[in-house]
């Protein structure tokens, strides 16, 4: 006898609050029994405005703007800009300053990297490499911090260059810190390749085939794990990857594993990169000439993210301020990826799938509205009303 | 392939539409193609995705302020060093462009961004709904147009 009742099916929503990393972002899964059978994606949770806010500040303001994008990735962001700025005003960086910019990218990554073995570790439930990895992870940052004196947002470019140099002692101490970090990353790689547990999480889980993944346009590690031979660095070298060439990390087999196989694959192919540059840094000047005003003029500029491949266009008028900056983050893309792949996975699976493509809700968020709480009014402040709030908040606070 | 061979091999793509484009190179790793007939914006993507050159990169709207009728929408395409962008004029008023969503499932975030903050219209999306606004953002305010007005918001 045929039933003529409807399957039953139920919504469930992840998010906004912090669906995978402590980030926001709303997913709505349907789900049959346990099974996924459709997804539904709402962004914005942290779209600060910054496109709209480049177009009215001068080309140099914009530089520490753009850098805010994202807090892991805040060089790259500056790298990009950096880049596409120099390339309208035909201005080149000193080759000190581009091995330098390459430098900072590749600790970047490892931070990067480090972090998010960590997050999908606590994903999995695995809460002692989850530990573990953000313990090792103090390292590099500690190493960014004595290099440009800042954790995150360690502003090392200037338009024409950058501004920090590296001695004899920071040099020593950077391949102090990637030994012990070469080390560990051996580590996790066995833990992540070997260890029955988390293997359950992860093999055969979420499977993108290399024809899946061109079609979806995914991009970054979530792409090379899939076997597309898509990294920025290797495809289209910037800054000085043409002196110092990258191997691309690629795999096969396109399953959640093989995302984590990649990502410390590429972890040492920072370290290697890291000692090359240490070892033949070019003499010379920091920063080139960068004019106040850029030339009218229209320029693209790819470079790869930790995240995959960051996309910027900047377009100038040739005035002191861009006539329009579009920022396209690697997490955009791969956010298809996660919708179309939740699909016929466990819903216990989701939050791995998600972690999987290291999701940056920052970076893919991008009019401040102040709503005042108990009061429904909202009030619109001009950037500087907000600068002057900020001062008074946090005077109040340490008063 | 090089830039040079993927660059040649989309430019001949393009030519069997040359009733609808023009052809340009800005720089050597560049090929514009300004699009003249949105009809024909569709088929030169499928064009370009079956000869594999087809990685949709991002969608940008150039929007040149009230005093000009019409906006511009660049679709860069990034096979390997290349960029192919692929550029179409939309009016600001009532504006609609065809979705690519077919061709490339990825398109659609970009298109859903395009529509909220630039106020094009997408024929054809599966889900049209907002992105990046918030619920209560009020209809037709396109905060990324040049002439957007923040004081609307505080309006309501």
């Amino acid at each position: 006898m045929e039933s003529k009742r409807e399957p039953e099916r139920f919504t469930i929503a992840i998010g906004p609050q912090h669906p995978a990393l402590k980030e926001p972002g709303s997913f709505q899964f349907t789900v049959d029994g346990e099974i996924v059978t459709k997804a539904y994606v709402r962004l914005g949770y942290a779209h600060r405005g910054i496109e709209k806010a480049a177009e009215q500040r001068n080309w140099i303001q914009d530089l520490y703007l753009l850098e805010r994008i994202c807090g892991i990735c805040s060089h790259i962001h500056a790298t990009a800009y950096c880049l596409a700025a120099e390339q309208l005003a035909h201005v080149e960086a000193p080759p000190r300053a581009q091995a330098i910019r390459v430098l900072v990218a590749e600790l970047e990554r490892i931070h990067s990297h480090f972090l998010w073995i960590g997050v999908s570790a606590h994903e999995a439930g695995f809460e002692t490499l989850f530990m573990y990895s953000w313990r090792d992870r103090e390292t590099v940052m500690d190493l960014l911090e004595g290099l440009t004196g800042n954790r995150v947002n360690y502003s090392v470019n200037v338009l024409g260059g950058v501004k920090c140099d590296i001695d004899k002692e920071q040099t020593a101490a950077i391949l102090k810190g990637i030994e012990f970090l070469e080390e560990r990353a051996h580590h996790y790689f066995d833990v992540l390749t070997k260890d029955t547990m988390f293997l359950q999480r992860t093999r055969g889980i979420a499977v993108m085939s290399r024809n899946q993944a061109e079609v979806m346009g995914v991009n970054g590690p979530t792409a090379r794990a899939s076997n597309v031979a898509r990294d920025i660095r290797v495809e289209a070298p910037y800054a000085a990857y043409k002196q110092y060439p990258v191997k691309m990390a690629l795999d096969t087999r396109g399953d959640l594993e093989a995302r984590f196989v990649v990502r410390v694959n590429e972890l040492f192919e920072s370290f290697r990169l890291i000692r090359q540059i240490l070892a033949t840094l070019p003499e010379g000047e920091l920063a080139a000439r960068f004019p106040r005003r850029v030339p009218a003029g229209e320029a693209v500029m790819r470079v790869e993210a930790p995240r995959g491949e960051l996309f910027y266009f900047i377009k100038s008028n040739g005035t002191d301020k861009p006539e329009r900056v579009k920022v396209r983050t690697p997490t955009i893309c791969n956010m298809t990826s996660v919708i179309k792949l939740a699909v016929g996975n466990q819903l216990a699976d989701v939050p791995m799938i998600l972690a999987g493509i290291d999701p940056c809700f920052s970076c893919n968020d991008r009019t401040v509205q102040l709503r005042e709480a108990g009061n429904k009014t909202s009030s619109m402040m001009t950037w500087e009303e907000l600068r002057l709030h900020g001062i008074k908040f946090y005077e109040g606070l340490y008063k | 392939m090089n830039t040079e061979e993927i660059l040649t091999l989309a430019s001949g793509i393009v030519s069997s539409w040359d009733w609808a484009t023009e052809i340009s190179r800005p720089n050597p790793k560049q090929l514009d193609v300004k699009v003249n007939s949105l009809q024909e914006l569709v088929p030169i993507v499928v064009g370009l995705r079956v000869k594999r050159l087809g990685y949709l990169a991002a969608i940008v709207c150039l929007d040149p302020g009230p005093a000009s009728k019409d906006m511009e929408v660049l679709y860069h395409f990034c096979p390997g060093d290349a960029v192919i962008a692929l550029r179409v004029r939309v009016p600001r008023e009532n504006g609609v462009l065809p979705s690519l969503c077919e061709v490339i499932p990825g398109a659609e975030v970009f298109e859903r961004e395009l529509h909220e903050m630039f106020g094009v219209e997408i024929s054809g999306l599966h889900t049209p709904d907002r992105l990046y606004l918030p619920d209560d953002w009020p209809i037709n305010v396109y905060p990324m147009r040049k002439d957007f007005d923040p004081n609307v918001l505080s309006a309501n």
